[in-house]
């Protein structure tokens, strides 16, 4: 290699590292910017138009009133990872008379929504909350009370704002705040 | 003699040992190998032999396959590779929906969100090869750069699918859902930054003096062995063969988009990073092209099958596909049960393991990082 190339190889390195001096930074302060990058709907299946909507696959959503106690979403689990027990609650329930629900176990589900893609009665939706740690592995089993009410806000510690990506080619990537 | 020690005093397994020789087990725990053992011999500081020992993060995928139905194994299919998740799915489906028969219902638009999928997939995958490769050769400003550039992919893919990783987005039958709003223009400015940002990658890899010095002529891989070890991939393309599966046998709707299969002569260890930022770029054009097609395109993503006729027909199916790492293919065999009777996967890493001894003998022990990650062995993948 001759000396000349040698140096201008190097001078172009060290400039393309330098240009990131004056870039935007990529990374975010994560605990308190969050991406979601779906749109703010929930992931659920429509069989009519044989398709899911978009939204993150996180923690599900049950609705008492619509779900039967058909099992299918158990069904299916239990091929995957076997995350969804059925549980009987207390109630009046008309369209489920027997009164059993499924209950999934967070320390074992894989997050692959095919348990919602199995439920035909538009009763199981997923939200796009991810931030699930828990100190105890009884506390991730989720009954079917819980997962029936909409997750609850993260405390105020780590309440995170929402961030989305603006891609530039001149500046770089980087996170603004979400408006909404 | 010398033995492989567990613990003190546990001998498992008898190391070969050659006069004034000395034998050095790398792994199975190891942040550079992968969960996997190599066993080298060197000779001063030149490795003369390498053997590479495969098996530790076997999970029995094959047989786990038995006991499910065919959307069941979706989810655990993408394990052995969750880097490239998409891509070990593609052949899956393939051969799955050729066995329920239902290959001829697929929508053309799902059709088209598969090749995105997969070349998300691509793209993704080879950055985070980067990323290692760019930190064995000591150079961490490409590995923040890479890890972070593969992020804006993951985010659009998880505007599609619902995930970032283990995606489970084909089913057979089509995709589970359709274009998000906003995801065109999002893509397709993606699409320009990244590629403004592969000009800087070619600079910061390619053209930088010091990773010459490092890569050029190192762990060369010559055509010819290339093909009698059954190389496949970037690998094989790297030593001058032009094979892709995408263009020797076009399976979805290939055929459709327009894009070059890169091909080097050399077969060292540069030209195999230079293989991957251009398959980079190439696969942003298959992205670009796909997303153009798929703005304002209608109809439905799915061929929705019933439980019942997820049933099928005794007989076997056979499909190929090109994934990040090489040709990945699944062999399956139903005896007419809700079940695959068998199922057989043939891994692009697998196939690439033969070139370990072949590229490390007369290697350097310091080059022996960069060498081994040049052929982008995935352990979890070869293992299955
Ligand atoms: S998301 Fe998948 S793993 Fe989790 S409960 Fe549903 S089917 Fe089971
Ligand atoms: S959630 Fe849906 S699939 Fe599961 S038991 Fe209720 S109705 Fe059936």
């Amino acid at each position: 290699m001759k000396a000349s190339e040698f140096l201008s190889g190097f001078l172009k390195v060290v400039e393309s590292g330098l240009r990131h001096l004056v870039r935007k930074r990529m990374t975010l302060r994560y605990p308190e910017f969050l991406v979601v990058p779906a749109p703010d709907e929930l992931f659920g299946f429509k069989p009519g138009e044989a398709r899911d909507t978009n939204g993150l696959r996180g923690r599900h959503l049950l609705d008492l009133d619509r779900c039967t106690g058909c099992r299918l979403c158990e069904i299916t689990c239990n091929g995957i990872s076997g995350a969804i027990t059925m549980v009987k609650v207390e109630g009046q329930f008309p369209r489920n008379k027997r009164g059993i629900f499924p209950s999934i176990d967070y320390g074992r589900c894989v997050f692959c929504g095919l348990c919602v893609d199995a439920c035909i009665f538009d009763a199981l939706f997923m939200t796009d909350r991810e931030e699930l740690a828990e100190y105890d592995r009884a506390a991730l089993l989720y009954g079917p009370e819980e997962i029936s009410k909409p997750p609850k806000e993260l405390p105020v510690k780590i309440r995170a704002k929402r961030a989305e990506l603006i891609l530039d080619e001149r500046r770089g990537a980087h996170h603004v705040q979400r408006k909404n | 003699m010398s033995y492989y020690q567990l613990v003190p005093g546990v001998y498992v397994e008898e190391l070969p040992e050659k006069e004034g020789k000395i034998t050095v087990s790398i792994g199975p725990q190891h942040p550079g190998s992968g969960h996997f053992r190599l066993i080298i011999t060197i000779d001063g500081d030149v490795v003369v032999d390498a053997d590479p020992d495969p098996g530790y993060v076997h999970r029995g995928e094959e047989k786990m396959c038995e006991t499910r139905d065919y959307i069941q194994n979706i989810p655990h299919l993408e394990r052995p590779v969750v880097l490239d998740s998409a891509g070990i799915q593609f052949p899956y489906i393939l051969a799955a929906e050729e066995i329920l028969d239902i290959k001829d219902k697929v929508p053309e638009k799902a059709k088209y969100l598969r090749i995105l999928l997969a070349e998300f997939n691509r793209v993704i995958s080879h950055f985070y090869f980067l990323a290692i490769q760019a930190i064995f050769l000591g150079h961490s400003t490409v590995l923040e750069w890479s890890m972070a550039d593969r992020e804006v992919l993951m985010d659009l893919a998880a505007m599609l699918t619902g995930a970032r990783v283990t995606f489970a987005y084909f089913v057979p039958g089509g995709v589970r859902s359709d274009v998000p709003s906003g995801f065109v223009d999002q893509t397709l400015k993606a699409v320009g930054y990244l590629r403004s940002r592969m000009k800087e990658y070619w600079r910061m890899l390619v053209d930088n003096p010091f990773m010459k010095m490092r890569m050029e002529g190192v762990g060369v891989l010559k055509a010819k062995d290339a093909i009698e070890l059954g190389a496949v991939g970037p690998n094989l393309r790297a030593s001058g063969v032009e094979y892709d599966i995408r263009k020797v046998d076009p399976y979805s709707l290939y055929d459709t988009v327009e894009f070059h299969v890169p091909t080097y002569k050399e077969g060292d260890t540069m030209s195999r990073i230079k293989i991957r930022l251009d398959e980079i770029n190439e696969s942003l054009g298959i992205i670009e092209q796909v997303v153009r097609k798929l703005d304002g395109m209608r109809g439905p993503v799915r061929h929705l099958v019933k439980g019942a006729a997820l049933r099928a027909k005794p007989g076997e199916a056979y499909a190929r596909t090109e994934a990040a790492r090489g040709m990945m293919s699944f062999y399956i065999i139903s005896d007419g049960g809700r079940t695959p009777y068998r199922v057989k996967v043939d891994t692009p890493s697998f196939r690439n393991m033969k070139l370990i001894p072949v590229l490390l003998k007369d290697v350097r022990v310091a080059d022996v990082p960069i060498v081994f990650w040049s052929i982008d062995y995935w352990p979890v993948e070869a293992d299955r």
